[in-house]
């Protein structure tokens, strides 16, 4: 501005104001606010590696929201604001470590708990997911089960449509999740990755489809096939079901571990 | 309060930006960044606006805190309505009018609240006792604070914030002629405090 003229012309006030517009900043450091306006106005987002290859996974404060694999870090920006409605930056490096760590230590089969945020899911799609998170590493469950655990009996197909949309596999193990009958089933990742998923966590498919259930005569209960209590029958021992209402039939009661359910 | 530089933060590239973000211009590049998933866009989009919407926000609550505050609030309520957007009308946003409509409402309804509390627990205006610079910025937006609400907006907006009137508009609903009429209004009232005010300016009265 001119000196002279915002002294005595006119236009005295529009000097002031840009030499006030001049002098008003921020007080702290700039990277320190825009770190913290995204901290708070978006999520954060990362790679990981995981059985199924390279995944990235989207949390906020409350714990992750989303893992999945993508083909770029755009596409899985774009996937991530078409179904939460937010946008993601990347993590700062020191920011996400401690929840990256925890991540790649629960993929890599280890017991850590990882903190999820199942906000945007429903009631019941929370209650099934719980279900499953519980279902350990080298087990499987069919989805019969799953509807009744967490508390609706009879909705199989309810439960299949949870798993299909799980926001958080791997973390929420779905890939654990078959058929009433044993079969394997599809999976979002495709019905061969399912397989693969579970044999590497020492299930057999083949065993158990078709005979998802295992009794003993020395004690008279009958297990989900990969019940930790049902690994220890001795193979001579082993009688195999097809449904645990036949298994009962034949006068075997309910592993109180596994809690097979009757009705299939 | 202080100087510090922000990315985006001189007001000489300001009115560079202001000029080519006006009507006629094409849409802002990073509200395309954005809809295509740009990981990065959501920083520069807060660095691009942080400061000049601080500046906003201090004139009308004259509080570094509140500023902050109000700042803070700004962006997660334009992300989160930028996140739930279809991705055609994203790709169309002209994103700064956009953004000073939502602190002119955040800002404003602070200042409501504020006003709600006594006196006594306002906040002391900060800044060290002494510093002349300081004060002559103090003075300034104790100026703007006399006029009435439309007034002040208008013209924060056009010589604080260096905003064309094509985004004064945009950002205020107002017709650009309500725009530039409050403009002037204003000048008219500040001239007359600022002559009242400075006792060096000789002033005819």
């Amino acid at each position: 501005m001119n000196k002279t003229n915002a002294e005595h012309g006119v236009e005295r006030p529009i000097g002031v104001l840009r030499d006030a517009a001049r002098r008003i900043a921020p007080a702290r450091e700039p990277a320190v606010l825009v770190d913290g306006v995204l901290a708070g106005a978006t999520d954060s987002f990362f790679g990981v590696e995981s059985p199924i290859g390279a995944v990235y996974v989207a949390a906020g404060p409350d714990g992750v929201r989303y893992l999945a694999p993508a083909a770029s870090e755009e596409e899985f920006a774009r996937r991530y604001r078409e179904r939460f409605g937010r946008f993601v930056s990347p993590a700062a490096a020191d920011g996400a470590g401690d929840l990256a760590e925890r991540i790649a230590a629960a993929l890599a089969g280890e017991r850590v708990e990882v903190p999820l945020d199942l906000s945007r899911s429903t009631p019941f799609q929370r209650r099934v997911l719980k279900v499953v998170g519980g279902i350990a590493h080298g087990e499987v469950r069919p989805y019969v089960w799953v509807a009744s655990e967490a508390g609706s009996p009879g909705a199989s197909r309810a439960v299949g449509n949870v798993m299909a949309n799980n926001p958080v596999p791997l973390l929420v193990p779905c890939h654990r999740v078959v058929h009433n009958d044993g079969r394997t089933g599809s999976y979002a990742f495709g019905a061969g990755e399912k397989v693969r998923l579970l044999r590497t966590e020492g299930v057999s498919p083949e065993e158990i489809s078709g005979s998802p259930y295992v009794a003993t005569p020395t004690t008279g209960i009958v297990c989900h096939a990969t019940c930790r209590n049902a690994k220890k029958i001795q193979p001579e021992n082993r009688r195999s079901f097809r449904s645990v209402a036949s298994a009962v039939q034949d006068g075997y009661r309910p592993c109180k571990v596994c809690r097979p359910v009757v009705a299939a | 309060m202080s100087v510090r530089n922000f990315p985006t933060g001189s007001v000489v590239r300001k009115s560079v930006e202001a000029r080519s973000s006006d009507r006629t211009a094409r849409t802002d590049p990073l509200a395309a960044r954005l809809a295509d998933g740009d990981p990065l866009a959501p920083k520069v989009l807060v660095e691009r606006h942080y400061a000049e919407l601080y500046r906003y926000a201090f004139s009308v609550l004259r509080e570094e805190q509140a500023a902050e505050d109000a700042v803070q609030d700004t962006f997660e309520r334009a992300f989160g309505a930028l996140g739930r957007y279809p991705e055609g009308r994203l790709r169309a946003m002209k994103l700064r009018p956009w953004m000073y409509r939502i602190t002119l409402n955040v800002a404003r309804n602070r200042l409501r609240r504020s006003r709600e509390v006594p006196v006594e627990e306002l906040p002391a205006a900060d800044g060290a006792v002494g510093d002349e610079e300081l004060e002559g910025v103090m003075d300034a937006l104790a100026a703007l604070g006399r006029l009435p609400e439309r007034q002040r907006v208008a013209v924060t907006l056009r010589y604080l914030q260096d905003l064309p009137y094509a985004e004064i508009s945009g950002a205020t609903g107002w017709p650009e002629g309500t725009a530039k009429t409050l403009v002037r209004r204003a000048m008219t009232r500040l001239r007359k405090m600022m002559v009242v005010e400075d006792p060096e300016g000789g002033g005819p009265r």
